[in-house]
């Protein structure tokens, strides 16, 4: 598995902290988007559609900063629209890498060659690329809904590499992809040296345009079980891999929405990264206030029903791996073998 | 609600089949601006981002088309909500961008646009 042992570490620690201090939730990895603007316009993607003085703002990096200290995660996500668009982006991450948080900065690559050669970020163990790649060229290009994106992606992730940045790719699964195809994506990555890969199916938010592409929860244990099964010990991913069981039908998690807080220009998103159902003023706020209980499959909420994404079950996961003695031996197995 | 069909131009009137706490729902699920027009008779004009309809005192919050804001608006100022803005989510599924692909490589529409990767790709 791809994760390093100071990052695996750092969270162990943080959620034994957290079980010792009693708190019943608490966020792993908080996903800061300190923008929407982006330089693709996928199919998929609702991030981005917006008016234009909402495209056109951002948040300051002291806003980023507050809401970081607030939240109190060990793993800050920085998506988007395109961070590499965020004209503050190597302070803030600067800032984040100081306080020690592990940075995951989401970006379709387009930039990253002219950041890097700008000398915008230094490596650091703390910051990685995590590289936006949903297939091999033609499919990457397809979702992206832009021919020669998959290209300057590998482009960028091969300089990246070559000074010495960490570089994860991460990789949303629709319906309809070929498994063939994506071991084969798989084998390519590797290739390529990536550190390793974060995987995710497809999921409709509420305002998404594309509501009938994404997988239902039947079709997505088939589909991660045809590309799973059998993994070669060279594919390296960077998650749980009980998550990665978990998409292969082998476990069943219930979402722990707010392992995965999201903030924004508008606030602490309620309940989740998913579905945008209105939002707190501070992230105690949103503990406190959000109705946790009408959220997740148990509640019956039709929204929730299909959903398997990583936003709301890798921290079931992470939780299970690092408070009970099962969920630690299968991970600790799982890492072993390399087999899920 | 039919996600290819868009409320844009639609000035909603308050009424028992439709009341206004609905009507504020539907424009915060709009993606693009609205026009609050208030019981006096006073409009803001904006993106619609944050409702709550179960805050002791219920509220809207918005940022003006200048980007300036939050703005809070009490529902009990509210008379109704017009979907005056362009629908940023209409005509953008994934179905309508396959059929305008498979028309640009059958040569019935132009393509092969120069991208600039600075500038936002939804303006």
């Amino acid at each position: 598995m791809g994760v390093p042992v100071s990052q695996m570490w750092a969270v162990a620690s943080y959620v034994l902290t957290q079980r010792l201090r009693g708190r019943a939730r608490y966020p792993l990895v908080l996903m800061l988007e300190p923008l929407f603007r982006c330089n693709l316009a996928c199919a998929g993607c609702g991030k981005i559609q917006y008016p234009p003085q909402i495209l056109k703002k951002h948040l300051t990096v002291e806003q980023c900063l507050h809401a970081v200290e607030e939240c109190g995660a060990p793993i800050v996500s920085i998506p988007g629209g395109e961070p590499l668009m965020y004209p503050e982006i190597g302070r803030l991450v600067e800032e984040l890498v100081r306080r020690r948080k592990y940075v995951y900065l989401c970006t379709n690559a387009l930039l990253l060659e002219e950041k890097l050669a700008a000398g915008v970020f230094t490596p650091s163990k703390y910051l990685s690329f995590s590289v936006h790649m949903d297939g091999l060229r033609e499919e990457h290009d397809e979702a992206v809904c832009r021919e020669g994106v998959y290209d300057r992606a590998v482009a960028a992730i091969r300089e990246a590499l070559r000074r010495g940045f960490r570089v994860t790719t991460n990789t949303t699964l629709f319906d309809g992809v070929s498994p063939l195809r994506v071991r084969e994506f798989f084998d390519e990555m590797m290739d390529l040296g990536v550190e390793g890969m974060m995987l995710s199916p497809g999921y409709s938010y509420s305002k998404a345009p594309d509501q009938e592409h994404f997988l239902r929860r039947a079709k997505t244990h088939e589909l991660f079980s045809r590309i799973l099964s059998n993994a070669t010990r060279r594919w390296r991913f960077n998650q749980s891999p009980l998550f990665l069981q978990f998409l292969m039908g082998k476990r069943d998690y219930e979402c722990t929405p707010w392992g995965n807080p999201t903030y924004n220009m508008f606030g602490w998103q309620r309940p989740c990264y998913l579905l945008q159902e209105g939002y707190a003023e501070s992230f105690q706020e949103l503990l406190e206030t959000t109705r946790w209980e009408h959220y997740g499959r148990k509640s019956g909420n039709p929204k929730c029903q299909d959903c398997m994404v990583h936003c709301g079950f890798e921290p079931t996961a992470v939780n299970e791996t690092f408070t009970t003695w099962k969920g630690f031996r299968d991970t600790v197995r799982a890492t072993v073998s390399g087999r899920l | 609600m039919d996600e290819e069909r868009s409320l844009e131009g639609w000035t909603p009137e308050p009424s028992a089949e439709l009341p206004l706490p609905r009507i504020i729902d539907l424009a915060f699920d709009y993606r693009g601006n609205t026009t609050v027009v208030k019981r006096d008779g006073t409009e803001v004009h904006g993106y619609i981002f944050n409702r709550s309809a179960e805050a002791p005192e219920p509220f809207i919050q918005m940022f003006d088309t200048d980007g300036a804001g939050p703005i809070t608006i009490r529902y009990a100022e509210i008379r109704t909500v017009g979907f005056t803005g362009r629908d940023t989510a209409a005509g953008n599924s994934y179905a309508a961008w396959l059929e305008r692909r498979k028309q640009e490589k059958a040569g019935k529409a132009p393509g092969g646009r120069a991208h600039d990767d600075h500038a936002s790709s939804r303006r």
